[in-house]
């Protein structure tokens, strides 16, 4: 029977941050998702690096938490940083009451906030709706949240840290009141396992409520909508924040050459519900013209959505009332002792919240070990040899950027596999810039099951295409290198254009639905892949 | 003032048709395009009817297009039109050297690059199947480098499909490129119209493939309208080869392309390329003129009839907005399903054609557009191609055959 000292349950930047915390710690865990890494609210987000300017107003903690979280990750996690900063704008329709109360609590809470005249903003953010009425420069930025999660899973396992995703926890063992295992279900083939254990942490997000229903707990987890849309431009250079109370369509995040605007807030049926719909990508373009002009103008790449797990200790507070203030639940008080549940919080604050429940662990088990993920950077940097034997394989535009995807260890995986295999050079997807080379290795790695597994590692099929033209060669180059997982190749074709689709379906204009009708022409028209 | 006595706009296939059918017919025909159309893209097979509605595969097309209902463009063409109209385009090819293989009453099975078979009804003789049922040494041959294609994938989905079960041996030919860039199938199609590269592709291949083989290969037998790569490959190769459908640009689009902007010129067709056409000038509830937009002025083009063939949503004749859909030259009547959420199966790849699919410009039986009431809104313009209304082109595996026949036709109607 495998054994581990902690068992994690959830693959969100939370669960492998703990993962990571643990390792670092030199305490022995397991981290178990249901799914791949990264699939939740982890990706299905703006990936804004808040500066806690969103929250000053009404929920000073979290504001002041953000802003200290925001300036580490900046330090142990800068490839998954773009330190863009960001702009809070009034515009034409905003209470200009609300400004002044802004500025103080951000001032209170110690966020670095500067008001900048109209033309100096117009200047920097030349997009900007021209009617806007206020300014204030922030320490916002952008961060990567699939980067984040893989390079916390890179530390974890220089530490020791494993993993095992698309296992299902469907138990919870526990003897006399105490933890002492979970049951898991492998989630492709069936078959079901007892995992040994001292003690469980529970970082699930969304389906916090159904993992503490496993042990007879209660936790008043809401899953709340939030829908997204991906822009195929760079709008702005800044992150934009809208200047009032925290509402729908407030926010624009830059990303390398995409834009994503977020978003709005539903009650969930449930953390699986997730498929984007019209009506909401409306709702968000028209809410954002206020700070862009002609936002349904824009070429669209794709709309999304993710769960918020909105806590509350009292199940009637809903929505954007619900505080993103995160909470440690020790399950002791509810006779399960040696589980925790960590519920709430953000993406921003996801290292505090490692190290807050990793404490709390380690009190459990009587260790006193100090936490050290607000020193150690995720990934080491590859050496200046390294990246000039990369140069002589990657585009020259590709080294710097696989060199901050992959880290050292990644990069020199890859390296080794263009050298040794030219052919691997080659670029399977244009639009990110993913070799054959990366997009082999991220298949070989033990979480890869599909190819959206892969494309969660690398980007393979997230760019312009969305999948039109690398999907053939990521088929044609798995089965090539006889890594197709055991699937038929009509089915890796079937499952990642679904899932390109899903983002697409919703937002079926302007060139999102011209590109959807040359993906149906290549793989209906031309290579006849179909359900007959 | 030039007048011509048609104006087709738009060289895809529908387009190129409409413009042959039209000279031919003794009318001073004006070619408006802007590109290079999505033949290059989609290949130059013609697909007539691969399947109906319900997903199962037609044996015979023309039995399959009686089986259609009324509002399909074939049921607007006719189906004697239909094949007449690809009776039409063999003779061309037959004229031009550049012979084609299949009839509309049979359907031909073909490889796709990724092992798939696709049903189709004419092809080049570069795709002939019947070869590969003679033999049983059969080779999958990939061109080291070329990330299109992938030997291994077709050899084995290939040896699970009816009528094509068997072994499938694999074999690569590495063509000297230094061009410090990913090589596509046209990179190869190139090396291959010359010499060198004929005789180096021999060479290679001498060495690891027997005589009397089938050799499946990707689209990559010379960019010309001829098979002189074909030829020089099988007489000295001894083997019969057969090129995939595989992903664009497509090789087979680009020769058929070819071939019909010869025989258009050939038939004193006026051609104007990178012709932006904006807007039509409409007089007394008829077409007068359409516009062009260039860098520096308009430009007004007169003509006694129109024909449309711009494409679908995606070649851009049929603009899709959040909050409309509209035909941006003419503002013609667009047909689409009324409320968003009836626009698209939860799946992409289905048993079911796709409502938006289907969307465009509904016609009469001579492809003149209708308005909601079935009243005729232009009486000298015709639609041709991919901007008609009521197929899903992708799903039924019709496209070019749509283009053909409704090219023709709206030439024949005008």
């Amino acid at each position: 029977m495998e054994k581990a000292t902690v068992v994690v349950i959830g693959g969100g930047a939370t669960g492998v941050g703990i993962l990571r915390d643990l390792c670092m710690r030199g305490i022995d865990a397991i981290l178990i998702e249901q799914r791949d890494l990264a699939n939740g609210t982890s990706s299905r987000y703006h990936g804004l690096l808040h500066s806690g300017g969103r929250y000053a107003v009404k929920d000073t903690e979290a504001a002041k938490e953000c802003i200290e979280e925001n300036i580490i990750l900046r330090r142990i996690g800068k490839h998954c940083v773009e330190a863009t900063e960001g702009f809070f704008v009034r515009t034409l329709q905003d209470d200009v009451d609300f400004e002044g109360k802004w500025v103080q609590s951000c001032q209170k809470v110690g966020i670095p906030v500067a008001g900048i005249s109209l033309e100096e903003a117009m200047r920097l953010e030349p997009n900007l709706n021209s009617k806007i009425k206020a300014v204030y420069r922030i320490p916002d930025a952008a961060i990567d949240g699939f980067r984040l999660v893989w390079q916390n899973v890179a530390s974890a396992r220089k530490y020791g840290g494993r993993i095992k995703t698309y296992n299902e926890v469907i138990g919870i063992e526990h003897i006399n009141g105490q933890v002492v295992g979970v049951r898991v279900r492998k989630v492709l083939t069936g078959e079901v396992e007892n995992i040994e254990c001292d003690c469980i942490v529970s970082a699930a997000g969304s389906w916090a409520g159904e993992i503490a229903a496993l042990a007879g707990i209660e936790v008043h987890v809401q899953p709340d909508r939030g829908t997204l849309v991906a822009f195929n431009h760079r709008l702005s250079s800044r992150v934009i924040n809208r200047l009032r109370p925290a509402g729908d369509g407030d926010i624009f995040v830059p990303h390398g050459s995409i834009t994503i605007l977020g978003t709005t807030s539903y009650q969930a049926k449930s953390p699986d519900d997730t498929i984007p719909a019209t009506e909401e990508v409306i709702r968000l373009l028209t809410i954002g013209e206020a700070l862009f002009d002609n936002l349904k103008s824009y070429r669209i790449l794709r709309a999304f959505t993710g769960t918020r797990p909105l806590y509350s200790a009292d199940p009637s507070v809903k929505g954007r009332s619900a505080s993103r203030n995160f909470v440690i639940l020790d399950h002791n008080n509810d006779g399960a002792s040696g589980f925790f549940s960590i519920v709430g919080g953000k993406l921003t604050t996801y290292r505090l919240m490692a190290e807050k429940v990793t404490d709390a662990v380690c009190k459990y088990l009587n260790l006193n070990i100090e936490c050290r993920t607000a020193n150690e950077p995720l990934i080491e940097d590859p050496s200046p040899e390294l990246i000039t034997r990369a140069r002589s394989c990657f585009p020259s535009y590709g080294t710097q950027l696989a060199a901050s995807r992959l880290g050292a260890v990644g990069l020199e995986r890859v390296v080794k596999r263009m050298q040794d295999h030219p052919e691997t050079r080659q670029l399977l997807c244009e639009c990110e810039s993913v070799t054959m080379a990366e997009m082999v290795e991220a298949s070989l790695d033990s979480t890869s099951y599909t190819l959206s597994d892969v494309r969660r590692k690398t980007r393979i099929g997230m760019g312009t295409c969305q999948g039109a033209f690398c999907t053939f060669r990521s088929v044609g180059a798995v089965d090539h290198f006889g890594l197709s997982w055991g699937k038929d190749p009509n089915e890796l074709f079937k499952e990642f254009l679904q899932g390109r689709w899903n983002g697409m379906r919703p937002v079926l204009w302007g060139n999102v639905i011209r590109e959807v009708e040359l993906m149906r022409g290549i793989y209906e028209g031309s290579l006849n892949i179909m359900e007959r | 003032m030039r007048e011509s006595d048609v104006i087709v706009i738009g060289a895809g296939l529908a387009g190129l048709i409409a413009a042959a059918a039209a000279a031919k017919q003794g009318k001073k025909v004006l070619l408006l395009t802007k590109g290079a159309g999505t033949l290059t893209i989609g290949g130059g097979i013609i697909d007539v009817l691969g399947y109906l509605d319900d997903g199962k595969p037609v044996l015979n097309p023309v039995d399959g297009m009686a089986c259609l209902t009324p509002d399909h463009p074939y049921g607007k063409i006719g189906i004697e039109t239909v094949v007449d109209s690809i009776n039409f385009l063999l003779k061309i090819c037959e004229n031009e050297g550049y012979p084609q293989i299949g009839s509309c009453r049979q359907m031909q099975w073909v490889p796709t690059a990724a092992g798939m078979l696709k049903p189709t009804c004419i092809v080049p003789k570069t795709m002939d199947v019947s070869g590969l049922k003679k033999t049983t040494n059969r080779v999958v041959v990939g061109f080291k480098y070329l990330k299109d294609f992938y030997p291994q994938l077709v050899a084995k989905n290939l040896a699970t499909m009816p009528g094509f079960e068997g072994n499938y041996k694999v074999a690569m030919v590495s063509p000297p490129f230094e061009c410090g860039r990913d090589i596509g199938t046209l990179d190869i199609a190139r090396w291959l119209d010359t010499e060198e590269g004929l005789k180096e592709c021999t060479r290679q291949l001498q060495q690891v493939v027997k005589a009397g083989s089938t050799l499946i290969i990707p689209p990559v037998l010379g960019t010309n309208p001829d098979y002189l790569a074909l030829g020089w490959l099988e007489k000295n190769l001894e083997c019969h080869l057969l090129e995939t459908v595989t992903v664009p640009p497509s090789i087979t689009g680009l020769r058929l392309r070819t071939m019909l902007l010869n025989y258009v010129k050939k038939q004193g067709v006026r051609i104007i390329e990178q012709a932006f056409v904006t807007e039509s000038v409409i007089d007394k509830g008829r077409c007068a003129a359409v516009v062009t937009e260039a860098i520096d002025r308009q430009r007004f083009y007169y003509a006694k009839s129109f024909i449309v063939a711009t494409g679908g949503i995606f070649g851009g004749g049929i603009i899709v907005e959040p909050d409309q859909v509209r035909e941006p030259i003419f503002r013609l009547p667009v047909k689409a399903p009324l409320r968003r959420e009836d626009w698209a199966n939860q799946a992409l790849l289905s048993n079911a054609k796709q409502p938006f699919a289907q969307i465009g410009i509904t016609v009469d039986e001579k492809m003149q557009p209708l308005d909601v009431n079935g009243n005729v809104v232009l009486p000298n313009v015709y639609i041709a191609g991919r901007t008609l209304a009521g197929y899903d082109a992708f799903f039924e595996k019709s496209g070019n055959g749509v283009a053909v026949s409704s090219g023709y036709k709206a030439a024949m109607s005008v």
